[in-house]
């Protein structure tokens, strides 16, 4: 019966094809799923493993912004310094940050740092660089010009476009205040915006990101800086680092050891790895019913043929088998099919799949990171297995109804008509 | 089968088949009682509608009788339970239908090999078994063809190869001349014949050079047999109800 089921498959070509297709399409969609869900899941190791080595230093019990009322003390020059000197550390990143008033009662975020430092968005830093748009990002070639990359955000606030980049300006005027900001009696500068980011978040595309010694002779600063980040050589020796901060500048200093962005990024990737579960169960209910309809279908246009069987000494059971070879064997050439399409147009397909069908469900800033999502579409033994076991299992779900049909045809069927 | 050359090959007690239509009862076969021996070839003959179909239906396990009894080969075949029912289809009882009922896509030599498959024949025998049938049939060269590439007249033949394929005593067609040419049905019915040499062979018929061949004919009507015959053609014929040797 196995061999009259197999033999049945390619009865009529263009129902194979068809049925190939429909199938394979959930199959395809599983795939890119999977994907991406990998995808994210290797993105999320690097950005927890990044992100989880780097230690924020500010003043005690301040912000650290040079111009917020009650939040201006700043760290000491020599704490950069202090910390490079701590075994373990590999990377110390200087920030200072003032507050500007744009269109009542909103504010911008203006951040000097070195121009080759991480670009970390305000409050929402752990992913670290955003997203050049249009021109270019600091180099260390404009340490001490007169430059600016912006957020997309405040570009739009103050009417910059991307073709003007390179011979826009933007006025600096430390003097103007707001709620939470005093004026500083500083002259206006202008500095030529290079850049546009985005970070797809809307506070992180209100910042400004400017050379350090730049951001020091606009306000007047001396070598204190707001915010020292420390880079730890692993995550294994974020502990012992923190303490050794303790021990040299925690009389002046906090200092922000790094377990929110953990639980951070773990939420995140939960997110991602709820929906790719969603959507692969939607495939896999998606084939059921496509091998559902099918059988049906089958059951109905040869129940002449299944009565004949029926007169002619054949078992239920066998009639049965039958059918579920044939059911099986569709199924595995649609999700053959759903390989041959997922290995061709698997990564295009996944990007906008991601973007699209996902993008909106994660937290914004999150988006930039499609961009360099890299999404494999190997066909390994185990995507194999998947494809394999999840046709076998759809095609004897999606025909059981079909089954109990055929079961109770009568071999009177055979005369039906006559 | 010692029992087989003993007892009669069929024997009906009572058999009713009623269906029912909306409040209607329509009684298909009303009382029937029939006893047939062992080989020849039996033709049903009456109007349309007066129960031949259903007849042969219930004979063949098919349908089961709404009362009565029906023994064939030694089964009860109204008692019978699903699993011995479709052995009793594979050994006891062969069919014949008007519309050949081949299966499309098998050829002419696996759709004659098929009962033997479901009846766990190696499948050497089958091929072995199937071949010489269809040679004896006259379609020695059709083997490999598909039921669309065989004419009608070729269709019932290998219809009938398949329904002899296991050998069963007992085989049933029902107007297997209905949908053939007088020549090509002309050559069914001398192919029935030989073969009801060797078992019983139950024919459906509205031929009357088919009903001619019959060792014996009955006639039914309402769903009743008829004492009498009403044709003098069939009174020759058709009386007796011992086996007879057919006339070749
Ligand atoms: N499934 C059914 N449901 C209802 N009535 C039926 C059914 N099958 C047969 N009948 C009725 O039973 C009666 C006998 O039908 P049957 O098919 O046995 O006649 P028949 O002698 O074979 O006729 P024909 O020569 O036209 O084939 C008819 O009145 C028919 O309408
Ligand atoms: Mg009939």
């Amino acid at each position: 019966m196995i061999r009259l089921g197999l033999r049945n498959v390619p009865r009529n070509k263009a129902r194979l094809m068809l049925i190939a297709f429909l199938i394979g399409i959930p199959v395809f969609l599983l795939l890119s799923l999977r994907s991406v869900d990998e995808a994210v899941e290797r993105q999320t190791t690097v950005l927890t493993r990044d992100v989880n080595t780097v230690l924020q230093l500010r003043a005690k019990g301040s912000m650290g912004h040079v111009n917020m009322i009650g939040q201006d003390r700043l760290l000491p020059a020599d704490v950069p310094e202090k910390v490079a000197r701590i075994e373990n550390v590999v990377q110390v990143e200087s920030y200072l940050l003032a507050m500007a008033p744009i269109t009542p009662p909103n504010f911008v975020m203006h951040v000097g740092l070195a121009p080759s430092a991480v670009k970390r968005l305000e409050s929402h830093g752990e992913a670290g660089n955003p997203r050049i748009i249009a021109g270019r990002d600091l180099t260390p070639e404009d340490a001490g010009q007169d430059v600016a990359i912006i957020g997309k955000g405040y570009a739009a606030w103050a009417a910059i476009e991307p073709k003007d980049v390179g011979k826009a300006t933007l006025a600096i005027d430390p003097s103007r205040t707001h709620p939470a900001i005093y004026g500083m009696n500083r002259p206006q500068r202008n500095l030529r915006i290079v850049g546009i980011y985005a970070s797809g978040y809307v506070f992180g595309d209100l910042q400004l990101f400017v050379p350090i010694d730049t951001f020091r002779s606009i306000y007047g600063t001396d070598r204190r800086v707001s915010w020292v980040f420390v880079r730890v050589d692993s995550v294994d020796n974020v502990a012992t680092v923190a303490q050794r901060l303790h021990d040299t500048v925690g009389g002046v200093a906090d200092i922000l050891v790094p377990k929110q962005a953990a639980v951070f990024t773990a939420t995140t990737s939960r997110t991602v790895l709820r929906l790719t579960f969603l959507g692969g169960l939607l495939a896999i209910v998606l084939m059921i019913i496509v091998v559902f309809f099918v059988v049906l279908m089958q059951v109905r246009e040869r129940a002449r043929e299944i009565g004949t069987l029926k007169a002619i000494g054949a078992s239920n059971g066998g009639v049965v088998v039958q059918f579920l070879t044939e059911a099986v064997a569709l199924a595995l050439l649609g999700g053959a099919f759903g390989l041959v399409v997922f290995r061709f147009l698997g990564d295009a397909v996944t990007r906008h799949l991601f973007a699209l069908g996902i993008g909106p469900f994660l937290p914004s800033h999150y988006r930039p990171l499609f961009a360099s999502l890299s999404v494999g579409s190997e066909i390994s033994a185990s995507v194999l297995l998947i494809v394999m076991s999840v046709a076998v299992v759809a095609a004897i779900i999606g025909s059981s109804y079909g089954v109990w049909q055929l079961i109770k045809i009568s071999p009177l069927e055979a005369v039906k008509h006559e | 089968m010692n029992d087989g050359s003993m007892l009669p090959l069929i024997e009906l007690r009572a058999v009713s088949k009623s269906y029912r239509k909306g409040g209607e009862r329509i009684d298909a076969i009303a009382g029937i009682d029939l006893v047939v021996e062992e080989r020849g070839m039996v033709a049903i003959v009456g109007p349309s509608g007066s129960g031949k179909s259903t007849l042969m239906h219930l004979v063949g396990a098919m349908d089961r009788p709404t009362s009565g009894e029906i023994g064939v080969g030694g089964h009860m075949v109204n008692r019978l339970s699903p699993r011995e029912l479709t052995q009793f289809r594979r050994r006891t009882v062969g069919f014949v239908f008007q519309m050949f009922n081949l299966v499309p896509n098998l050829t002419a030599l696996e759709n004659v090999a098929l009962p033997m498959e479901f009846n766990g024949v190696a499948r050497a025998e089958r091929a072995d078994r199937a071949s010489s049938l269809l040679g004896q049939f006259g379609l020695g060269q059709r083997l490999r063809h598909l039921p669309r590439e065989l004419s009608g007249g070729e269709m019932q033949r290998v219809a009938i190869a398949r329904a002899v394929a296991n050998a069963p005593r007992l085989i049933l067609a029902d107007e297997p001349t209905g949908n053939l040419d007088s020549r090509s049905g002309q050559m069914i019915y001398e192919l029935l014949q030989q073969i009801s040499r060797e078992r019983t062979v139950m024919v459906v018929t509205h031929a009357q050079d088919l009903a001619n061949l019959a060792n014996r004919v009955i006639h039914i009507r309402d769903g009743r047999l008829q004492d009498r015959p009403p044709s003098v053609a069939a009174l020759r014929r058709g009386q007796e109800s011992a086996p007879a040797q057919p006339s070749s």
